[in-house]
C-alpha cells in the first residue's frame, strides 16, 4: 500500500504492507536507526518518533495510519538549537550510558521541553519524571536525564 | 628504557598529581549516541541481508525423537532451517561443564530451549516459521525445585552426571562447632532470592558475514569478542584465526550477554556458513527473556554466633543455588558466593557449602554482583539480627567485625592493604544521619506510613575467581600525526571504559593531547584482554593499557634524553606540551615526527600477568582474588502499611574502589546499580509456570524501574584504598552499587515494621501480608 508522509522535513513515499509498523518501515526501508527495536509491544519506549511534535512509540503504529503526518525522528533535529543544546547537556550531565534507550528519551525530553516552554510551564522534578516515564534506560540514567532537562529549562527560561 | 609491566604499573600507581586521571571528563560517546549516530548490531543490517530467528523448545523435559521442518521449505522465503545435525564442528557450548548443546540435541532441559535456526528472507517469514518447526518428543518429568532436585535421582536433567547436582564449593575455617560455643547469641534463618531478568533495552542479534576462504565475521551483542570467537571456531570447526567477532556498541550487558553473547554469534555464523551470505539472527524480547540465563535463584540457611562484646565467632551457611537446564557459569558464580558469604567481615571459623543444582528451568548466568548479592543479603540481615539481640547499633556492630588491613578473610586470605571499607562505613554513618534518623524512624513507628533507615555492605573479589589466570592485555600505536590507536577487546556496553577512562589513562601515561587519543574496542582485532565482566573494564582490563602506553612513554623519554643530552628526570610530556630540560619545547605532534625520523618503536603490546596466589578446594582456604572492592549504602524506606508498596525514599553510597579514575561516570555507575538493585528488590519477578514456562516474558508484565521509582541518591563518598596493580590503583566498580541493595533495602523496611525479612521480592503482596504479621 502507498503511504505517503513527512519524515524529517521531507515528503517521503512508501510501499508497505499493510500490517508493517511504522518501526519497521523507518528502520528497514527509509534508513532512520536512531529509532530502535526494544520490545514491539509499547511498553519500552525505544522506537519513539514524534508524531506531530508528540512522541508516540512507532511499534505499535501502523505505516498506513500516519499516510499524511509529520514524523520526526533524532536524525531531523540535528540542526535544531533547543535539540542540540539538550543533546550536549546530556552528554555534559552524564546522561547516556549504553546510549539505546538515549536517542528516543532525548527526543520525548525535547518534545516536554518545548511544550513547556511555549506553554511558559515550570515543571516540577515529578512532572518532568512522569513526562519521561514511558521511556526506561535499564542502565538507570535517570537521575541524570531529569538533571539536563532541567539545566535547559533553567537556561532557557533565564534567557527570556 | 622501562619495559618491565610491574615497574611501569608501580611507577603510575605512585604517581601524586594528575592531567587527566580523577577528573570528570566528558564520554566521547555521549552526543552520537544522543544523535542517534552510533550504531548497534541491528544498526549493520542492509537490504539483501538473510534473517533468522530461533524454534524454541515449548516443553520443559523431554527426549528429542524428531525436528521435522521439511513442510516449512516448501515456503520459498524460508532458505534453510538448522538443527544440531548441521553442526560441522562440536555442539557443545558450555563455560564452567561441558553441559549444554548450542541447539538441543537428544534431549530438551528447559523450556524455551533453543532447538533450530530458521533462516528467511524476511522477519513475517521467519517469525510465523519458527512456529512450524515440529518437535517430536517423549516428554519426561520435570523438575522445578531445587532443594528436591538435590535429593532426587530418579529424574536427572543430566542422566550421564547420576546426580543434579551439578557442582559443590566449601570453605573450612577453624572449628565451627567451638566457635557456637563461645557465642553469647546464635541467630539462624533461611533466606530465599528469585530470578532476576536482565531486560537490557537492546535484545541480543547477531549479524554474520561469510568470508574469503571459509572466514566469518561476526557482529554481535557479546561482552567477550574472544570467548565468542573461540567458541564459533568449535561450532564451525575452523580455526579461531578465521573468526573475527566486533562487538560494536552493546545496548547493556550486565552480564547476560557475557553468557548468551558467544552463543549468540555461533548461531548466527552457522546459518552464514551454510548459507554463504551475510544473516542477522534477532531474539524478540520473548525469546531473549525465554533463552538467556538469569539472575540466581537461591536458597541460603544462615547462622551465626557473637560474643556479648559485638566480636563474630563462626559462621554456618548452606547455599543452593538453582542452575537451571545448563551450569552455564553457575559454578563460578556459586564460588564466588561462597567466598564473600561471611561479608567483609572477620570470622574465626566457619563452615559453608554451596551447591548448584540442575532443575528444569531457565539456566541461571552472570548478572551483575554474579553470586553476592543474594548471599550479601543473608549475610547482611544476620548482623542485623545479631546487633539487635545484642544491643548493638548496626553500623557500630559492622565497624566491631570489619576487614581491615592485614585482616584475613573466610578464606585464610591475609588482606595487606587496599582495604578502605571501615573509614568508608565511618563516613557514611556521619554523613547520612545515621543515627539521628534511626532513632527518629524508631520513636514514629505507628499509622499508616512508617518509614524504616536500613544499612547494608558488600564486598567483591576483583578479577575473576579462585587460582585460574587472569590477565590484561593492549596494543598502542602512534600514528606519524600524533594520533594514538589503542586496540582493546574491552567492550563498551555503557561502563564507559573505552569511552571515557581508557582514553584518560592513555593522555595521562603518554602526556599526549586527551583528543589524539582513538580506542579501538570490542575487536578479536585486539589482543584478547579478557571479559568485558567482573568490574575489570578500567580495572584489570585497563592494566594492559597502562602498561602500553607506559612502555612507549619510557622509549621517548629514552629517546629524548640521548638525543638533547638530558637527565630523563628533566623531561615533562603532559596535555600535548613536551619540555626538555630547559632550552627545548615542542609539541606532541613534533615529538612524534621527530621520533619516527630517528627511528624509535612507537608500537608497544601491554601483557600482564596477574599475579595469583594457591588455593585449596577441599577446604576452601587460600588465594581467593588478588584484591576486593567494597562499598556500603544506606536506604531509607517508606512503607504504605495500607498496601504494602516501599518506597525507596533515598540511597546513600560510600565506596572503597581504590583510584577513582572518572568520578562523575564512577557515580552513574553506582546510580544505575542502585536502581537495578532497587528493582529486583522491589518489584522484578520472574513467574514460571506449571509446565516450566517463564509466563511473564515480555516487558509488561515483568516490571523495571521507571523514573518515577528511582530515589534521591546522595552524592557517592569515596575512600581511595588504592590497589598496586589497579591502573593508578583503581579496582572494579560496575557492580558493586547493586550488592548491597537487597540486604539495605530490606533491613530499611524490617527497621520500619520491626519485623525481619527474608524472602525476596518485596511485592506488595509479600510486604502487605508483612504488615499483618508486624500489627498482629
Ligand atoms: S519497541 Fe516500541 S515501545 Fe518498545
Ligand atoms: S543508557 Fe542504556 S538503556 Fe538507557
Amino acid at each position: 500500500m502507498r503511504v505517503v508522509f513527512t519524515l524529517n522535513g521531507r515528503v517521503v513515499e512508501v510501499d508497505v504492507e499493510p500490517n508493517e509498523v511504522l518501526l519497521d518501515t523507518l528502520r528497514l526501508r527509509l534508513g532512520i536507526k536512531s529509532v530502535k527495536r526494544g520490545c514491539e509491544r509499547g511498553e519500552c519506549g525505544a522506537c519513539t518518533v514524534l508524531v506531530s511534535n508528540v512522541p508516540v512509540v512507532s511499534c505499535l503504529l501502523l505505516t498506513v495510519q500516519i499516510n499524511g503526518s509529520n514524523i520526526v525522528t533524532v536524525e531531523g533535529l540535528q540542526s535544531d538549537d533547543l535539540f542540540m543544546e539538550l543533546a550536549s547537556e546530556f552528554s555534559k550531565s552524564f546522561a547516556v550510558q549504553c546510549g539505546y534507550c538515549s536517542p528516543a528519551m532525548a527526543l520525548t525530553s525535547y518534545a516536554f521541553i518545548k511544550k513547556a516552554l511555549e506553554n511558559s510551564l515550570k515543571p516540577s522534578r515529578e512532572d518532568i519524571a512522569k513526562a519521561i516515564e514511558g521511556n526506561l534506560c535499564r542502565c538507570g540514567t535517570y537521575p541524570r536525564v531529569l538533571m539536563a532537562i532541567e539545566k535547559v529549562l533553567e537556561r532557557r527560561t533565564q534567557v527570556r | 628504557m622501562v619495559e618491565d609491566p610491574e615497574i611501569i604499573i608501580r611507577r603510575w600507581f605512585v604517581a601524586e598529581s594528575f592531567i587527566a586521571v580523577g577528573k570528570s571528563l566528558e564520554r566521547v560517546d555521549s552526543i552520537e549516541k544522543v544523535l542517534g549516530r552510533a550504531r548497534f548490531v541491528e544498526d549493520f543490517f542492509e537490504e539483501g541481508f538473510l534473517v533468522a530467528r530461533l524454534a524454541l523448545a515449548r516443553i520443559p523435559h523431554a527426549r528429542i525423537r524428531k525436528i521435522s521442518y521439511d513442510h516449512i521449505l516448501k515456503n520459498p522465503k524460508v532458505h534453510q532451517v538448522l538443527t544440531y545435525r548441521d553442526i560441522p564442528g562440536e555442539n557443545q557450548v558450555g563455560y564452567a561443564i561441558p553441559d549444554q548443546p548450542l541447539l538441543a540435541e537428544r534431549k530438551v532441559r528447559y523450556y524455551g530451549e533453543p532447538v533450530a535456526v530458521v533462516v528467511g528472507r524476511d522477519p513475517d517469514t521467519v517469525n510465523s516459521a519458527v512456529e512450524e518447526v515440529v518437535l517430536d518428543v517423549d516428554p519426561l518429568p520435570a523438575l522445578y525445585n531445587s532443594l528436591e532436585a538435590m535429593e532426587r535421582q530418579d529424574i536427572l536433567v543430566h542422566e550421564a552426571l547420576g546426580t543434579n547436582i551439578a557442582f559443590k564449593t566449601r570453605v573450612r575455617k577453624g572449628d565451627v562447632d567451638s566457635g557456637f560455643s563461645k557465642a553469647d547469641v546464635v541467630v539462624e534463618n533461611t533466606y530465599r532470592t528469585h530470578h532476576q531478568e536482565h531486560a537490557y533495552l537492546e535484545p541480543e542479534a547477531a549479524l554474520a558475514i561469510p568470508d574469503l576462504e571459509n572466514r566469518i565475521t561476526v557482529i554481535a551483542t557479546i561482552q567477550y569478542p574472544h570467548l565468542g570467537q573461540k567458541i564459533v571456531a568449535k561450532v564451525l570447526g575452523i580455526p579461531s584465526s578465521y573468526v573475527k567477532i566486533v562487538a560494536p556498541y552493546i545496548g547493556g550487558g550486565f552480564g547476560g550477554k557475557d553468557d548468551e553473547g558467544p552463543l549468540v554469534a555461533a548461531r548466527a555464523a552457522l546459518a552464514a556458513y551454510h548459507l554463504r551470505r551475510p544473516v542477522l539472527l534477532y531474539y524478540t524480547r520473548e525469546d531473549s527473556m525465554q533463552i538467556h540465563p538469569k539472575r540466581e535463584a537461591t536458597v541460603i540457611r544462615y547462622k551465626s554466633g557473637a560474643t556479648q562484646d559485638g566480636k563474630l565467632t563462626a559462621i554456618e551457611v548452606t547455599i543452593v543455588h538453582d542452575t537451571g537446564a545448563y551450569a552455564n557459569r553457575g559454578p563460578f558464580i556459586l564460588w564466588r558466593a561462597t567466598m564473600h558469604s561471611s561479608g567483609p567481615y572477620y570470622v574465626p571459623n566457619a563452615k559453608i557449602d554451596g551447591y548448584c543444582v540442575y532443575t528444569n528451568k531457565v539456566p541461571q548466568g552472570s548478572f551483575r554482583g554474579f553470586g553476592n548479592p543474594s548471599v550479601q543479603f543473608a549475610a547482611e540481615a544476620q548482623m542485623d539480627q545479631l546487633a539487635e539481640k545484642l544491643g548493638f547499633d548496626p553500623i557500630d556492630l559492622r565497624l566491631i567485625n570489619m576487614l581491615r588491613p592485614s585482616s584475613e578473610t573466610i578464606t585464610g586470605q591475609m588482606l595487606m592493604s587496599s582495604v578502605g571499607i571501615y573509614d568508608a562505613l565511618k563516613k557514611l554513618a556521619s554523613e547520612s544521619n545515621w543515627r539521628i534518623k534511626r532513632r527518629m524512624y524508631e520513636e514514629s513507628r505507628a499509622g499508616r506510613f512508617r518509614r524504616g533507615i536500613g544499612v547494608a555492605v558488600g564486598w567483591h573479589g576483583n578479577s575473576t575467581s579462585r587460582a585460574v589466570p587472569d590477565w590484561s592485555n593492549s596494543y598502542i600505536h602512534i600514528s606519524r600525526d600524533g594520533s594514538v590507536s589503542v586496540y582493546t577487546g574491552i567492550v563498551e556496553i555503557g561502563q564507559g571504559s573505552p569511552s571515557s577512562s581508557h582514553r584518560q589513562l592513555v593522555a595521562e601515561v603518554l602526556g599526549c593531547p586527551f583528543e589524539k587519543v582513538n580506542i579501538v574496542f570490542g575487536t578479536t582485532d585486539a589482543p584478547d584482554t579478557g571479559a568485558t565482566h567482573a568490574s575489570r573494564g578500567t580495572s584489570v582490563g585497563a592494566i594492559g593499557i597502562l602498561v602500553a602506553a607506559g612502555k612507549i612513554r619510557s622509549r621517548l623519554e629514552s629517546f629524548l634524553a640521548e638525543y638533547f643530552n638530558v637527565q630523563k628526570e628533566e623531561i615533562k610530556m603532559s596535555s600535548g606540551e613536551v619540555v626538555v630540560g630547559d632550552k627545548v619545547k615542542m609539541k606532541w605532534e613534533e615529538l612524534i615526527a621527530l621520533a619516527y625520523s630517528k627511528g624509535v618503536d612507537l608500537s608497544a603490546t601491554g601483557y600482564f600477568f596477574l599475579p595469583k596466589g594457591v588455593f585449596n578446594d577441599e577446604v576452601g582456604q587460600g588465594f581467593a582474588y588478588p584484591a576486593f572492592s567494597f562499598i556500603a549504602v544506606v536506604a531509607e524506606v517508606e512503607v504504605d502499611t495500607f498496601t504494602g508498596k516501599v518506597r525507596v525514599l533515598e540511597v546513600h553510597p560510600a565506596l572503597a574502589v581504590g583510584k577513582v579514575i572518572n568520578p562523575e561516570a564512577v557515580k552513574t555507575q553506582v546510580e544505575g546499580a542502585i536502581v537495578q538493585g532497587l528493582g529486583y528488590t522491589l518489584m522484578e519477578k520472574l513467574v514460571i509456570s506449571e509446565d516450566g514456562r517463564i509466563i511473564n516474558d515480555n516487558l509488561t508484565d515483568y516490571v523495571i524501574p521507571t523514573s518515577h521509582e528511582t530515589p534521591v541518591i546522595r552524592e557517592a563518598i569515596f575512600v581511595e584504598d588504592l590497589w598496586e596493580y589497579g591502573p593508578f590503583g583503581a579496582k572494579g566498580v560496575g557492580e558493586m552499587a547493586f550488592i548491597p541493595m537487597p540486604a539495605a533495602i530490606a533491613n530499611a523496611l524490617s527497621h520500619a515494621l520491626g519485623i525481619r525479612v527474608t524472602e525476596l521480592p518485596l511485592t506488595l503482596d509479600k510486604v502487605y501480608s508483612l504488615t499483618r504479621d508486624s500489627s498482629r
